[in-house]
């Protein structure tokens, strides 16, 4: 899973800090801005073996870069477009959400839906 | 005049006035009587609404302080005298033989395991603890130096012993120190000498001679991880866990005969905290709390009340104590009470009981005040020489910030407490930076070649029990020990203390470690100070990284431990993969604007706006309406003063007008803001609607609030006159005078009228009661046979001179309580004259009463300005879900957002009071003025960066660039017959914020994110998938 610095890292603290629980089988990778967030990254990770990727960000409108996360969505509706489903992946794996720093309950909702959907997939088989 | 402020206490109020200061230009002397800074935040649990590690929180800034090459922590000293002038004074201060030299002393604790057993109760655990003679109050303390206490030493008493002096390596041990005066020239001084907690003077009635009756501060203790017990929640008298815990309310406050008079305004809030985290230790523990009003004061302070018990089922009744007794067989308590919504008398049993006592000012208080030649009021605390600016000692030159001014929480403490160094800023603004010096590295940094084997540290925090409990840290280390380039790891109980700093640098030079991992909590608070630590030997601070295994794993997997160590070990190994592949990074300086934009010329906007301007900054102050003033314009007399509204507000309107430095836009509408901190351009329209850029440095939001109207809700509509608020009775107040009441016999003010609610507006204003008690009286007495009923859930009068106004104010009116579950129904039972009657359900009578009203007044609740969203958008910062904006921190950074360079106060942040928006106000002039002061600040040194033998000129980067901080430049090139014109990108990397997006978009990944670059980031996916 991928976090933006300034809003949705806020958010997973935030649920931290108010001891929101959820499931423990995601891993975060801190980036300055979800705009950062290369679509080789998420190919590289579904290559060696996660079965789910969450991107986040802040909410459009919201970007500590302006507009960082504009081009985040543009190149995940294209990474989606293009790329997963002509891999036959389903696209529910691969998701990009925003989340703000005042957010820490959404941040537990999601993770926990995002694992459960995941879980209901199944593991992903790389062909 | 002198360049240099002596501060007085070394809490929380003095170490952030301390700190702002130094940013503002001044040299401080920071005073404390204890030997470590910290005070009592130092001494809490966890703080309220968010339960975040009181001392997590505050070591940062406490080591801040220590670091600070222009305060001198002068601790364990006293002030003794004090003569001169404002902007001269002179003081005399003495210093307290520690026996300990504390230019040796490296805080090994060597002496005091050495020391023999004889022990005292130690006053940093509330007695509940023992130390030596040989101690250091608690293991973060700041300085981390040790002490030797003379009334118990044996060497000093009766010249035997001596042994510290032999295991001491450091040779610090010095039995002839002797106390010592120094005489310091200050042109201010402030005093912040916080408050204590006199229990042992509460009378018997409360039971506090018992063992198993605590103060609240004592419980403090007996939660936190580093106190007495370990974290484990034991009763003092047989160390048992206790069951049946009951927390007892205003016990000694409110109170005539016994006690104290006032409300210390933040015992509410801690007990629903300390329920909560009892419950959190132990689910089987059973949390009462005696009530009486619920004073909830401050932001989302009441929905945490109602968490506490909804979420944690913290029971609270409703009571008055009459007495509690021991049963000696069993230590447990007997609480008779009665209870006040049924009207019996009972008994409760309880294995604990927490009294919520009294806060008062510090011992000592008097005496200091007789030194400083101020005065003290009616209840002891430093007196304001002006009522709606609480920082004003008596006398000029001599500021108030904190507790021992009156009762407020930590937040208010904070802003408190940089207001005054705006203050001070503005008076000793002639001869700031005269003393101040710069922060110079003792030691050069080290070269790291890209070739150097990566030799790595790791450093895993148990933050008390916060990790500790639910990740097993011993496992953890040595698991991470086995991972290639860690050179060495160890885990410790808090690794932001001021020890843990020497420990990390002691680490970095004696393994030659070039690369630094702290796995602890959120790099959002504690990566600058680490970075820090890691550059003072050397170390470039961009070779340090942070794993976040609190609010990721231990926090958020509480039953699970399992799986929360194995995330744990994951997150590290990733982030040393990251480590391994970290660079040496360099920053370079941006130049700042030294102009302040304040949004909103309400009293909060105008008193930052003064403050700015007195520092010799220029001011622009935007108002969308047509005059100053926001809601006072409104008001008609002011509480508790009781002084004219118009003239109050017009002494201010005169400041600014006159203010060369200050320049208003009324009727004015902000359209654009472009840039970033110290370097705005807002685009402004005038009444006009002429447009014009303005250069801006810093931004402060004080943008107010506005009263609930309650449409269609109370009878409360166009037709019904006789319905009305009470901004609305303010003005007619204003306006209207006496006659206006002759035909109305009987009013009804409605209290929290669609406040506090289940759902839609659930929190409390904070500020409604105070004022409706106010109008009731200015009712009474244009009218004194006038009959007034008020209707109330709690009476929130949480503020020092508050208990006393309504007190007093009591007689005017008829106090009936109703609740959340049934409803007021109010019916029109007359159109000319208007004419209701009013159905409710009596808490205290229990029963419903009727009865028929001419006039009713609805205190509603207050909401965020209108088109925040807007705005905030445009600010890019966040605003809360009540739709106020939402400040960086809501304990420690109230006035800050967490983008650099804007701040904000007033009602803009939350519901308050003039009193505290100006206070407010102050304290983020002061904020927003540190920026403007330093005349140029550091850029990070994360920035994007072109590999152009990659680059293939395309422009792509260019135009998606949201700081247009690259530029496509064209340039020839000389080939071996041949010479070509390529287009290459560039980065301004003062513009370049880092945020990554070009290296996204690059079709041919020629540009790397320094700290989060395409290697770093593969390497951190491959680790955390391929190597488990």
């Amino acid at each position: 899973m991928f976090c933006c610095n300034w809003c949705s890292y806020a958010g997973a603290d935030l649920a931290g800090v108010s001891r929101f629980q959820y499931p423990p089988n995601m891993r975060i990778i801190r980036v300055m801005c979800s705009g950062r967030v290369d679509p080789v990254f998420v190919m590289k990770a579904l290559k060696e073996g996660a079965d789910g990727v969450l991107v986040t960000g802040c909410h459009i409108g919201d970007c500590h870069y302006i507009s960082g996360n504009e081009y985040a969505k543009e190149r995940f509706e294209r990474l989606h477009k293009i790329v997963i489903k002509q891999l036959g992946i389903n696209e529910k794996r691969v998701r990009l959400e925003w989340v703000s720093a005042s957010e820490g309950k959404r941040f537990a909702d999601l993770i926990t839906e995002f694992t459960n959907q995941i879980k209901e997939l199944g593991p992903l088989k790389v062909i | 005049m002198e360049g240099s402020v002596l501060v007085i206490g070394g809490g929380i109020a003095g170490i952030q006035t301390s700190l702002d200061l130094t940013e503002l230009g001044f040299k401080v002397y920071l005073v404390e009587r204890n030997p470590s800074i910290g005070g009592r935040m130092a001494q809490l649990d966890k703080t309220f609404p968010t339960n975040d590690c009181s001392l997590c929180i505050l070591a940062p800034k406490m080591v801040e302080v220590f670091r600070n090459p222009n305060i001198k922590l002068m601790t364990y000293h006293e002030v003794k005298k004090v003569s001169g002038e404002p902007g001269n004074f002179s003081a005399i201060i003495l210093k307290k033989p520690r026996y300990v030299d504390e230019t040796k002393c490296k805080g090994c604790g060597d002496c005091a395991i050495k020391c023999p057993k004889i022990e005292v109760p130690n006053l940093f655990d509330m007695k509940l603890g023992k130390r030596k003679s040989a101690y250091i109050p608690f293991p973060q303390a700041v300085p981390p130096i040790y002490l030797i206490d003379p009334e118990l030493c044996l060497k000093i008493n009766k010249g035997v012993c001596g042994v510290c002096a032999k295991v001491c390596q450091a040779e610090a041990i010095d039995f002839e120190q002797k106390p010592m005066e120094i005489e310091l020239k200050v042109g201010a001084i402030v005093v912040a000498t916080g408050f204590d907690i006199p229990a042992e003077k509460l009378t018997s009635r409360w039971g506090y001679r018992y063992n198993n009756v605590v103060s609240a501060l004592e419980y403090e203790r007996i939660l936190c991880a580093s106190g007495p017990f370990g974290g484990h929640v034991l009763r003092p008298s047989d160390q048992k866990e206790p069951e049946k815990i009951a927390f007892i309310q205003c016990a000694g406050s409110r109170d005539l005969h016994e006690g104290v008079p006032y409300c210390s305004s933040v015992c509410c809030m801690y007990t629903a905290k300390e329920a909560i985290i009892t419950k959190e230790h132990s689910n089987r523990s059973q949390c009462f709390v005696f009530r009486h009003d619920i004073r909830a004061y401050g932001k989302n302070f009441y929905e945490f009340t109602q968490r506490a018990q909804k979420e944690y089922g913290v029971k609270y009744i409703q009571t008055k104590i009459s007495k509690i007794e021991e049963d000696s067989e069993t230590n447990d308590l007997i609480i008779h009470y009665e209870n006040l919504k049924t009207g019996e008398f009972n008994d409760f049993q309880a294995n604990l009981v927490v009294l919520a006592t009294p806060l008062v000012p510090s011992n000592g208080t008097k005496i200091l005040s007789n030194v400083l030649g101020i005065e003290l009021d009616e209840y002891e605390f430093f007196k304001e020489i002006d009522y709606f600016n609480k920082s004003k000692s008596t006398k000029d030159g001599i500021y108030l910030c904190g507790f021992c001014q009156g009762p407020m929480d930590i937040p208010e403490t904070v802003a408190d407490a940089s207001g005054v160094a705006g203050q001070i800023a503005a008076f000793l603004n002639s001869v700031k930076f005269e003393q101040i010096k710069e922060k110079q590295l003792e030691v050069p940094e080290l070269e790291t070649k890209d070739t150097d084997e990566p030799r790595i540290g790791v450093l895993i925090c148990h933050c008390g029990i916060n990790i500790g409990k639910y990740v097993h840290v011993p496992l953890l280390a040595e698991y991470v020990r086995t991972l290639p380039n860690v050179v060495h790891c160890e885990d410790n109980l808090y690794s932001c203390s001021s020890d843990s700093q020497s420990r990390i640098k002691e680490l970095i030079t004696n393994h030659h470690l070039n690369r630094f991992i702290v796995a602890s909590c959120t790099p959002r608070t504690h990566e600058a100070l680490f970075q820090e630590t890691c550059q003072e030997v050397g170390l470039n601070k961009y070779l340090f990284e942070m794993v976040n295994i609190r609010d990721q794993c231990s926090w958020v997997h509480m039953d699970d431990a399992e799986a929360a160590t194995q995330k744990a070990k994951d997150l590290i190994r990733m982030a040393i993969a990251k480590s391994r592949l970290l660079k040496p990074l360099r920053e370079e300086l941006l130049k700042i604007t030294p102009t302040a934009l304040i949004i909103g010329g309400g009293i909060a906007g105008m008193s930052a706006a003064l403050n700015i301007a007195n520092q010799g900054f220029k001011t622009f102050i935007v108002e969308k309406e047509s005059i100053l003033g926001g809601n006072l314009n409104y008001l008609n007399v002011l509480y508790p003063t009781e002084q004219n509204a118009s003239d109050f507000l017009n002494q201010t309107i005169d400041l600014v007008e006159k203010n060369e430095n200050i320049q208003v836009f009324l009727k004015g509408k902000i359209n654009n803001i472009r840039g970033y901190v110290g370097n705005y351009v807002v685009t402004i329209a005038d009444s006009n609607s002429k447009t014009q850029d303005l250069s801006i440095g810093t931004i402060i939001v004080a943008t107010g609030g506005k009263e609930y109207k309650p449409k269609d809700l109370f009878q409360y509509n166009n037709q019904n006159k006789n319905v009305i608020t009470q901004l609305e009775l303010e003005q007619i107040l204003k306006e209207k005078g006496k006659s206006w009441l002759t035909k109305i016999n009987r009013i009804t003010t409605v209290l929290c009228a669609n406040a506090r609610q289940l759902e839609g507006i659930t929190y409390c204003s904070n500020i409604c009661c105070g004022n409706s008690i106010k109008n009731i009286s200015l009712l009474k007495k244009l009218k004194p046979e006038l009959e007034i009923v008020v209707l109330y859930r709690d009476i929130q009068m949480a503020k020092k001179k508050y208990e006393e106004y309504y007190r007093e104010r009591r007689k005017d009116a008829i106090f009936l309580r109703y609740d959340l579950e049934n409803l007021l129904i109010i019916k029109q039972i007359n159109k000319n004259p208007e004419r209701y009657n009013i159905k409710f359900y009596d808490t205290n009578l229990q029963d419903f009463l009727e009865f028929e009203t001419d006039l009713i007044i609805l205190s509603t609740p207050i909401i965020p300005a209108d088109n925040l969203e807007e705005l905030a958008k445009m600010l890019k910062v966040p605003l809360d879900r009540n739709g106020f904006f939402l400040e960086a921190h809501v304990k420690l950074r109230p006035l800050d957002f967490a983008t650099d360079g804007i701040f904000l106060c007033g009602c803009a942040q939350w519901p308050k009071n003039i009193q505290d928006s100006i206070s407010q106000a102050n304290g983020a002039a002061a904020r927003a003025s540190r920026f403007l002061s330093a005349k140029e600040i550091t850029t990070s040194g994360i920035v994007a960066e072109v590999d152009p033998i990659n680059c293939i000129g395309c422009g792509k980067c260019e135009s998606i660039c949201p700081y247009n901080a690259i530029d496509i430049l064209e340039s020839v090139k000389d080939f071996e017959d041949i010479s070509l014109t390529v287009k290459k990108s560039f980065i301004n990397s003062a513009l370049c914020k880092g945020c990554g997006t070009c290296a996204a978009t690059c079709p041919n990944g020629a540009i790397s994110i320094k700290q989060y670059d395409f290697d770093q980031i593969t390497a951190m996916i491959e680790s955390y998938l391929l190597e488990t």
